[in-house]
């Protein structure tokens, strides 16, 4: 009988990815630009909701996630570009703890994305640009889906079909609204029966699949060498169970939540190509979620890879 | 050029529409009725093991096949099967001609629902599972590894019971099937002829209803709708009449009965003691070896699990200390320390082999538990070699009943030696396994495979090697996640063979072989 009362890391793994030059944001390269991204970011939390009963849990105390992710970004073309990234994860917890359970580490996704501009229309006062995003993720090592909540990942393919809208005003403010709706495959565990609502006799877990919703408001500074932007976004996982009572999370779990954020990105005016990123964002509500609190930073460089 | 672009990015689209395979995911064990490997006219003569004789429960003489009143049942039944619908034509296939298999699938259901340790209260204080109070919170039962055993293990031998009572009067009162009376009767249910009077499916479902209810009693709806089921499905199959299933309702209600009438007063309801006695148990421990185990949970844990576990009466040993172990090495003797290097070791390099072993034969919280995991196998086992629903049931009976006799030895040793766990005595060290709330010496899952696979191996010679073998694998993957010694797990092993032993010799002379 294992005392493990997990909590989901879910949710953060499935949306780490910061918002420059990303598959999410609507940011586009022209068809002869490269960028090459580096992000850090250490996330934690020590309270979390079971089922919607929000509680904390001294058998894994406050739980610690790094993430470090190389990510490279090309335009194919002036209204297409792709994308490719690898986050490496570490998880643990603060010690002393109840459970003096290892934590976990290694490499966890890789995410394929392609971004295409269907839309760019110039207003009398502003842009409208309307963009597609089709993303695919899977995990690139054996790391354990079930061993929640240090899993460095939910171990199940994801396809991500996003739409997003944005218009900037002349005066350099911005919104943004995105919608996507993610499929998940499933996770392998490493037993051959669990309970999610009833027997299940395999190994597989149906890791629910969700849609999100996003909003953004910002504006550039600085002769735009700065962007700031604040944003929500709602995620609602489509089906799942809820976290049984004192006991650990699993990839079957349905996981909501809001989060609230803030990032800054700046581009080096005298040195052509760099540019910084920073946020910090925060799980505000949740359902089968942590309350994880997270902060990034990145180095982001553009270059032209062709004439 | 831009007919291109599009040509690209429509592929895609259609390439990831592709991707979204969906997989099914079994429920249950799906298998096809089968006919029996043998009938055992001479079932009814076999030694029950909580009555004399199949013979001690009387049913009424059946009315015969020709008379008016039988005729009339054969009339409903036809009459019933004329108005069936698909649903339940799906389950009658379902339930199939040995529901043995699936009153064991809704038992380990029903255990992994309850398996939930419950959590501290807002000021760290504990509150206890109540079966005066079931709703809870917390709700009862909390069915880990020994309760869950021992509510197998009564389901098991009171299903057995009643089916060699019910094999009795079938071959005193010989009376055949409805589909064999009437060939306009379709049986669903291919194969052997067995005499209808009393119905072995009914003895099964109402002995599985009454003793399931008496261990989940939040689940008595649940259970009375499924018995339900059962019931109509055995005459839509064209197997029973109504009398046959009547007869066999006698029969499960009497032995049910006596089963829980044994529940009672086994011991059980004392097995989780209050703190003054796990404390004095602590205690002797401490002054006879000079060690104790301490719960190391945030907030401690008051008392252990069941500390009285091992002053449950056993099915087959008189007396549980005949079965105790070995004292374990003493804390910091050469041969602990040795087992520490091991320990570091296997931390230190979690292979991938290791870690899928420690998973695989986990079964924690939430789960169906290790006897549950032996259950399992045994259904397999039970389908792979075809047998009938009476030999199922003392497959189930002799493995249950020696897993839990080897629980309760594994607990007396738990707690008489009070041994420590890993992580209470290495500084630092982490798992990959949950700790349990009990000590370490011997191993849970080391007795309760190895008595498992002594009786599977009994049984099913030819799996002899394999079970023993994946009985040795559960015991070391109790190591390999960082919350027992080797000697937790070798001895265990040893014991639970030990403790097997004198349930197969019950089973050798119960004149089924």
């Amino acid at each position: 009988m294992r005392k493990i009362y997990y909590l989901l890391l879910l949710a953060a793994g499935a949306t780490s990815y910061l918002s420059a030059q990303t598959p999410s944001d609507a940011i586009l390269m022209k068809g002869n630009q490269a960028c090459v991204l580096l992000e850090y970011s250490f996330a934690s939390f020590d309270h979390y909701w079971e089922g919607e009963v929000k509680r904390n849990n001294q058998t894994i105390e406050t739980v610690h996630r790094r993430s470090a992710m190389p990510m490279v970004a090309i335009g194919l073309w002036d209204n297409l570009n792709i994308y490719a990234g690898v986050p490496y994860v570490k998880t643990w917890s603060t010690e002393p703890n109840g459970g003096n359970f290892a934590g976990a580490s290694g490499l966890q996704d890789l995410t394929l994305a392609a971004k295409y501009r269907w839309l760019n229309k110039t207003l009398n006062k502003g842009e409208l640009v309307g963009l597609a995003t089709l993303g695919f993720s899977t995990p690139i090592s054996n790391y354990l889906p079930d061993y929640q909540p240090y899993s460095i990942g939910i171990g199940a393919p994801e396809l991500s079909y996003r739409a997003i809208l944005e218009y900037q005003h002349s005066s350099k403010w911005f919104v943004r609204g995105a919608g996507a709706y993610l499929w998940r495959g499933y996770a392998e565990a490493e037993r051959e029966y669990y309970y999610n609502d009833g027997s299940y006799y395999t190994p597989w877990m149906d890791v629910p699949s969700a849609f999100t919703l996003e909003a953004v408001a910002g504006k550039w500074f600085l002769a735009d060498a700065l962007r700031v932007q604040l944003s929500y976004i709602a995620s609602r996982s489509l089906s799942g169970d809820d976290i049984r009572s004192y006991n650990a999370p699993q990839p079957t779990n349905r996981v909501n939540f809001g989060r609230v954020g803030l990032m800054a990105q700046y581009y080096f005016p005298q040195v052509k190509g760099l540019g910084v990123v920073a946020y910090h964002n925060r799980i505000v509500d949740g359902r089968n979620a942590p309350e994880m609190i997270t902060t990034g930073l990145g180095l982001t460089y553009f270059f032209n890879y062709r004439k | 050029m831009k007919g291109f672009k599009n040509k690209i990015i429509l592929s895609v689209m259609v390439a990831f529409a592709f991707f979204s395979c969906e997989k099914d995911l079994p429920t249950y064990y799906e298998f096809q009725g089968y006919e029996f490997a043998s009938v055992d006219p001479t079932g009814g003569n076999w030694k029950p093991i909580l009555i004399n004789s199949g013979a001690d429960i009387s049913l009424p003489t059946p009315s015969a096949p020709g008379s008016p009143a039988y005729l009339q049942e054969i009339e409903d039944l036809k009459e019933q099967v004329a108005r069936m619908t698909e649903v339940e034509t799906k389950a009658v296939t379902y339930w199939t001609q040995n529901p043995i298999i699936r009153w064991n699938e809704i038992a380990l259901e029903l255990v992994a629902k309850y398996n939930l340790i419950p959590g501290p209260n807002p000021d760290g204080s504990y509150t206890l599972p109540n079966p005066a109070n079931p709703n809870g919170p917390p709700a009862f039962p909390f069915a880990h590894p020994p309760y869950a055993v021992r509510a197998l293990a009564y389901l098991s031998v009171a299903q057995f019971d009643g089916l060699i009572s019910a094999w009795h009067h079938k071959f005193a009162f010989n009376r055949d099937a409805p589909f064999v009376q009437d060939p306009s009767i379709k049986a669903t249910y291919v194969g052997n002829i067995i005499p209808s009077y009393p119905s072995d499916g009914a003895v099964v479902a109402s002995v599985s209803r009454q003793i399931l209810t008496q261990m989940f009693p939040l689940e008595a709806e649940y259970l009375a709708e499924r018995e339900a089921e059962h019931l109509r499905c055995l005459l839509l199959s064209g197997a029973n009449v109504q009398s046959d299933i009547d007869a066999g309702r006698t029969i499960g209600q009497a032995i049910s009965g006596i089963a829980l009438a044994r529940a009672a007063s086994d011991g059980m309801r004392n097995a989780q003691a209050p703190k003054p006695v796990s404390d004095s148990i602590a205690q002797a421990a401490l002054d006879r070896f000079g060690w104790e185990w301490i719960n190391r949970e945030l907030p401690q844990r008051p008392v252990g699990l069941t500390p009285l576990y091992g002053k449950v009466r056993m099915w087959s040993v008189d007396n549980v200390e005949q079965t105790r172990p070995i004292p374990p090495p003493a804390i910091g003797s050469p041969e602990y320390l040795a087992d520490v290097a091991i320990l570091k070791d296997f931390a230190a390099n979690v292979t991938q082999e290791r870690r899928r072993i420690a998973n695989f034969w986990q079964d924690g919280l939430g789960t169906y538990t290790p006897p549950g995991h032996w259950n399992e196998f045994a259904k397999e086992f039970i389908v792979k070699y075809r047998l009938n629903p009476l030999r199922s049931a003392r497959t189930f009976a002799y493995l249950n009943m020696a897993m839990m006799d080897g629980g309760i030895s594994c607990w007396d040793a738990k707690y008489y030696y009070h041994y420590p766990r890993p992580i209470q005595v290495i500084d630092g060290f982490t798992t990959i396994a949950g700790t349990p709330n009990f000590p370490a010496y011997t191993s849970g899952h080391s007795v309760f495979s190895a008595a498992g696979a002594e009786v599977l191996a009994y049984i099913f010679p030819s799996e002899a090697q394999l079970v023993r073998g994946w009985a040795e694998e559960a015991a070391i993957s109790r190591v390999y996640g960082g919350i027992h010694w080797t000697f937790d797990a070798t001895v265990g092993t040893a014991q639970g063979i030990d403790v097997a032993g004198y349930t197969i010799e019950v089973a050798r002379n119960d004149g089924a072989d």
